[in-house]
């Protein structure tokens, strides 16, 4: 089986509010795919249902993924609980030392959330999803409220991870240089009610640079086209 | 340390107050406070006193073992069911509503006289209280980190020890904050008038012998046992609640 996704005719609705319309599309395993759409659209709805936190209106996803690993766009900690115990809540077993480590938190392993940067909780978020040795890892707009050298260094840490040992990823963001790094398939979303309205191959190394003149010129075309689609509507 | 300064002013400033009410009005219906204080070492050392404030401190500490051990759980239920809420709303409405006194006519013919009757009544007047403010700490439960939770389908029981436990602690806290001062005074009222053995009774008796600094003596020994439970049960917390305190 090479797909380790496939969504059928998705839709939902929010009582009378159409929010996702007729998603069609499948995933293989290892691949790495961001949407990216306008704030609102229903991207991280997609999400929910695909973690299986909500139900579809219509339609249905085929997840053959065993363990979802999910960086919420806020770190959602436990409070009072240190950053070791966040990451043994999900999994008593894990090993969460080499993996803190992995990701630059050696020696934070007893602080509480309270006592951290913003980067620094967004990288426990991170770990929390890892410790579970994921097959599909969501990033839920995971960077947005982080300011460009720590989200840089954090995403720089993912792709390391994903080129040792290549798992699957599901993105949504509305920046184009995250998806661009991130992404060798982007989906373009419309406003909503979201509908899938274009894909785009990224053919870019795996292993990228913020200022790669490849990344650079990508960046430029997508926004010539995310205009085009602007001007249609 | 500023704090312990601030609290011995006010100590003072009572016993002034008070000191200058003894002065004003007479001596054998408000005794000194020197007196008091005199008279009730000597009561202390005469035994039966002692006795009979354990026989309240134990009613007091069974009341609100039985309250948390009942009040919580269903404060839980009751806070996680809209519908279970709105069925058992009424009734706790009613147990609030129900006058000491009516209580105590009914365990007195029930039970007779006997530490059942106040340490029931005490239960009673504190269990709407612990059932609301549970379902208040409950409804406050940061509902993105049950959904978290549930993502990770991290197992029922870890869930309740690390996020329920530790969002209720600070209504667990305020409970007994408000509940260990209730429970002495409906406990000893309890107890004066239904009977039966502890310091209510012993300041029945100073009552029907016109014993006025007794009387005197007799409260203040219960305000200090109120204030000495609050203080240890509030350390026991502390400690209990370190490990879901925020460094």
């Amino acid at each position: 089986m090479d797909h380790c996704l496939v969504v059928k005719g998705l839709s939902k609705n929010y009582d009378s509010l159409p929010v996702l319309d007729n998603w069609n599309l499948s995933l293989n395993w290892g691949q790495r795919l961001v949407f990216l759409g306008p704030s609102g659209a229903g991207k991280t709805t997609f999400l929910k249902i695909l973690a299986g936190l909500e139900e579809a209106s219509q339609g249905h996803i085929e997840n053959y993924c065993r363990k979802i690993g999910f960086v919420f766009q806020e770190p959602r900690l436990i409070p009072w609980r240190s950053v070791k115990e966040n990451l043994l809540f999900i999994n008593p077993r894990g090993d969460f030392a080499s993996l803190l480590s992995r990701l630059r938190l050696a020696g934070f392993e007893d602080y509480f959330p309270s006592q951290l940067s913003a980067g620094m909780k967004q990288r426990v978020n991170l770990a929390r999803a890892l410790i579970i040795q994921p097959d599909l890892l969501i990033l839920d707009e995971a960077f947005s409220s982080l300011d460009l050298s720590v989200k840089t260094s954090i995403m720089e840490d993912i792709n390391q991870l994903w080129l040792e040992n290549p798992f699957t990823i599901i993105a949504v963001t509305h920046d184009l240089k995250e998806a661009l790094y991130m992404a060798e398939r982007i989906i373009i979303l419309s406003p909503r009610p979201a509908r899938i309205m274009q894909e785009i191959e990224v053919n870019l190394e795996p292993e990228r640079s913020f200022s790669s003149p490849g990344l650079l010129q990508l960046e430029s075309d997508l926004i010539k086209l995310l205009c085009s689609f602007q001007a249609e509507v | 340390m500023k704090s312990l300064i601030h609290a011995l002013i006010g100590i003072f400033l009572l016993l002034v107050v008070w000191q200058l009410l003894a002065l004003i009005l007479n001596k054998s219906i408000v005794p000194a406070p020197a007196e008091t204080l005199s008279l009730l070492a000597q009561l202390l050392v005469s035994g039966p006193i002692i006795l009979a404030a354990w026989q309240t401190a134990w009613k007091v500490f069974l009341a609100l073992l039985l309250v948390l051990l009942i009040g919580l759980p269903l404060g839980l239920g009751l806070g996680l069911s809209k519908t279970l809420y709105n069925m058992f709303r009424p009734i706790i409405m009613v147990i609030q509503a129900v006058p000491v006194i009516s209580w105590l006519s009914l365990v007195i013919f029930a039970w007779g006289i006997g530490w059942k009757g106040p340490v029931f009544i005490a239960f009673l007047s504190l269990l709407p209280l612990a059932i609301l403010t549970t379902v208040a700490g409950v409804r406050n439960l940061d509902q993105n980190l049950l959904e978290m939770a549930r993502l990770y389908r991290v197992p029922a029981g870890r869930v309740i020890r690390d996020i329920y436990l530790g969002s209720l602690l600070p209504f667990i806290a305020a409970i007994l904050d408000v509940s260990i001062g209730q429970a002495w005074k409906v406990i000893l009222v309890a107890e004066y008038l239904s009977g039966g053995k502890g310091l209510g009774v012993e300041i029945l008796r100073m009552r029907m012998n016109i014993d006025f600094p007794g009387l005197w003596a007799l409260t203040l020994l219960a305000v200090l046992l109120g204030i000495i439970t609050e203080r240890l049960i509030k350390k026991g917390l502390g400690r209990l609640s370190h490990q879901w305190i925020i460094a």
